[in-house]
């Protein structure tokens, strides 16, 4: 540790971070050249429906750089329970590719959609139901972005070396801790908004997948490395329940009730269910090629999912007794690398969480200006907006998207992690009922749809400012008990209601939102549901034409 | 009007279930177990000596999560790989829908 207390990792480690940088750059030159052909918004937002198997496995379910960097620290601090926590990747690429996949994409290629507010809209046949769906979906992954932008900024932090930083300090009492993150912020911003913007969807997905190799390739370097420096598995266990307790080996956790039986339920909720609502995987299941391609993806994810999440349990056990002092657990990962590895293979190693997050804000970018673009300009706005319009105009929506969270994570909230966590879960609560409603069941009206977006949404934010502020802020002491001290601690945290994560609370009062308001508001149009849940003929005309041309419907019939 | 159920529909309905059936079996199994054989419980505090480790795993990780973890994965692989159809997913109308989006502008 340097005298800013920071960690920081020798010169190769940047060389690696370099390197990685300049192809996430040429990834979004040739994504740009390869995409030329079609539509416009089709292509920079979508594709132009061409991912392949390894696409989509690698990109579709692989939730942040987060994932890198939380998941280790839990398992550092928790020990082998924290596998409990995560082992609902074992059904996650069948629930989150398998039960939405075909129909998603399906009902996005007959009503054209390009995004998911297009989606809702057209399925629906209600403008509302859209802005509201850019609306919220801007809202949360905004909220998300803040600390994916932190996270890029301290994986750069760790890596620059003092020198860097310390030019930028003129004045003796400056903080080069902090001055290192506004340059790791800023190095981290240009970055991933040119690429992003030159290249578009395309070039996203490539580091997405350039990343997620690395990744596997780094853990499964990882894994001898720490089991030979532990001693073995059986070893690093017993140690571990010697440095943190008979709970390292055990649920419910080392030091406090992190992991539940009512928590261990919740997150198979969590990581297989609320991952089919969340956008990014939506959007992914709009862009696949074909019915093939997602069998395949669906293979690839549950062999990548053994790959990475399996040993990293291993390793991180293994680390509690190989770094037994770690100051703060979310730095087990690189500590662990830089003890083990040589300077080279850390830099390889590192390098994988930072372009976790790289590719993340890429994807979630995209999906914020698309909804600006196509949601906002073109739907309400400029509908005679030509090509080149829209083009500038997307370019322009990505840098302002990525200059806005840059601006607010100079100073980011705390608890980043949690706010990931709650962000998640309201995009979860919001979209995956209208979509899932949509998809399969007849009866589900525009009505419906927002109202299982609406009470979702308000069912995950009354939990999160309940748990943060006390039943008593709400004088609900009388009616509710205390939160109960279980999972992450932290002051940012929901009211666990009996002991269930919201979650679960806020898809059970979505789905029955979805159910009430349908079944209360009038049946929907017969020629438009046709068009979703009957067999077409290849000339069948998509919904929007059908709005338009309602005689269309009276042909056909 | 057609009033045949779209076949990728009913493909999709059918394998939903499926899924679902498994995730309620792979949620149910490794709570279970985890929470009967591996968790410290009021009246049952766990001990060193109730690892009871298989290859050095502790034994209620091996069998309330690991094993069940390959089982799934070969489950997917024969679900995936032989049982889900291969559905035809139609003609994207996205030019369609961008021609509609101009045409209301315009009116």
């Amino acid at each position: 540790m340097n005298a800013a207390g920071v960690i920081h990792a020798q010169p190769p480690t940047l060389i690696a971070l370099v390197l990685f940088t300049l192809v996430s750059l040429g990834l979004g030159v040739v994504a740009n050249l390869v995409g030329r052909k079609g539509n416009f918004l089709e292509k920079y937002f979508l594709g132009n429906r061409s991912l392949g198997a390894f696409a989509v496995a690698l990109t579709a379910a692989v939730m942040s750089g987060g994932t890198f960097v939380g998941f280790p620290s839990l398992v550092y601090s928790f020990g082998w329970v924290v596998g409990l926590w995560i082992c609902s990747y074992m059904v996650a690429p069948l629930t989150i590719l398998g039960i939405l996949g075909k129909r998603i994409g399906q009902l996005s290629r007959r009503t054209g959609a390009i995004t998911l507010p297009d989606l809702l809209r057209e399925r629906f046949g209600s403008p509302t139901l859209g802005l509201l769906t850019s609306i919220l979906v801007m809202f949360f992954l905004i909220c998300n972005l803040i600390p994916q932008f932190k996270a890029g900024a301290v994986i750069l932090r760790i890596v620059l070396p003092t020198e860097t930083t310390n030019w930028f300090v003129t004045d003796e009492s400056a903080n080069s801790a902090d001055v290192a993150y506004y340059v790791g912020l800023a190095i981290f911003t240009a970055t991933v908004v040119a690429y992003t913007t030159y290249g578009g969807f395309l070039a996203a997905i490539w580091t997405d997948v350039f990343q997620s190799l690395i990744m596997a390739v780094g853990v499964l370097l990882l894994f001898p490395l720490a089991m030979h420096k532990a001693g073995g598995i059986e070893q690093a266990t017993l140690k571990g329940m010697q440095l943190a307790g008979n709970g390292f080996g055990f649920g419910p956790g080392a030091g406090r009730a992190f992991h539940p039986l009512g928590l261990a339920v919740s997150f198979f909720f969590m990581w297989a269910i609320t991952g089919m609502g969340q956008p990014s995987t939506l959007v992914r299941l709009m862009a696949f090629r074909d019915s093939r391609t997602l069998r395949w993806s669906i293979i690839y994810l549950t062999l990548y999912n053994m790959v990475i999440y399996v040993p990293l349990i291993f390793i991180f056990v293994a680390a509690r007794s190989i770094l037994p002092n770690l100051k703060s657990p979310d730095d087990a990962m690189p500590s662990l690398v830089i003890s083990l590895a040589n300077p080279y293979l850390a830099g390889l190693i590192l390098a994988a969480p930072y372009g976790a997050v790289l590719s993340t804000v890429s994807g979630w970018l995209l999906i914020v200006s698309s909804g600006m673009v196509r949601d906002i300009y073109q739907r309400f706005l400029r509908p005679m907006a030509s090509e080149k319009e829209i083009a500038r105009a997307s370019y322009l929506a990505t840098v302002t998207v990525g200059l806005i969270a840059a601006v607010a994570a100079i100073r980011p909230p705390e608890y980043l992690q949690l706010i990931v966590v709650f962000s998640s879960t309201g995009m979860a609560a919001a979209f995956l009922m209208p979509a899932l409603l949509g998809s399969f069941w007849r009866r589900t009206t525009a009505t419906g749809a927002i109202a299982a977006m609406v009470i979702g949404t308000a069912v995950t934010l009354g939990l999160y400012l309940l748990g943060t502020l006390g039943p008593d802020r709400f004088h609900l002491d009388w009616l509710l008990p205390a939160n109960p001290e279980i999972g992450a601690k932290s002051s940012f945290r929901p009211y666990y209601l009996l002991g269930l994560d919201p979650c679960i609370w806020s898809l059970v009062a979505s789905l029955l939102a979805g159910v009430v308001g349908s079944l209360l508001s009038a049946p929907p149009k017969p020629e438009r549901l046709s068009l979703f849940f009957d067999a077409q003929p290849p000339d069948a005309p998509a919904s929007a034409t059908l709005d338009l041309h309602p005689e269309l419907g009276t042909k056909r019939a | 009007m057609s009033r045949d159920t779209d076949p990728v529909l009913k493909n999709s309905r059918r394998e939903a279930i499926i899924i679902t059936i498994v995730w309620v079996a792979a949620t149910s199994y490794c709570c279970a177990y985890s929470y009967w054989f591996g968790y410290n419980r009021p009246g049952r505090p766990l001990g060193i000596k109730d690892l009871d480790p298989v290859w050095g795993i502790p034994s209620w990780v091996f069998w309330g999560i690991l094993a069940p973890w390959l089982v799934c994965s070969l489950f997917t692989f024969w679900f995936a790989g032989f049982y889900m159809v291969d559905d035809d997913l139609g003609t994207d109308r996205s030019a369609e829908l961008d021609r509609d989006i101009r045409e209301g502008g315009a009116e």
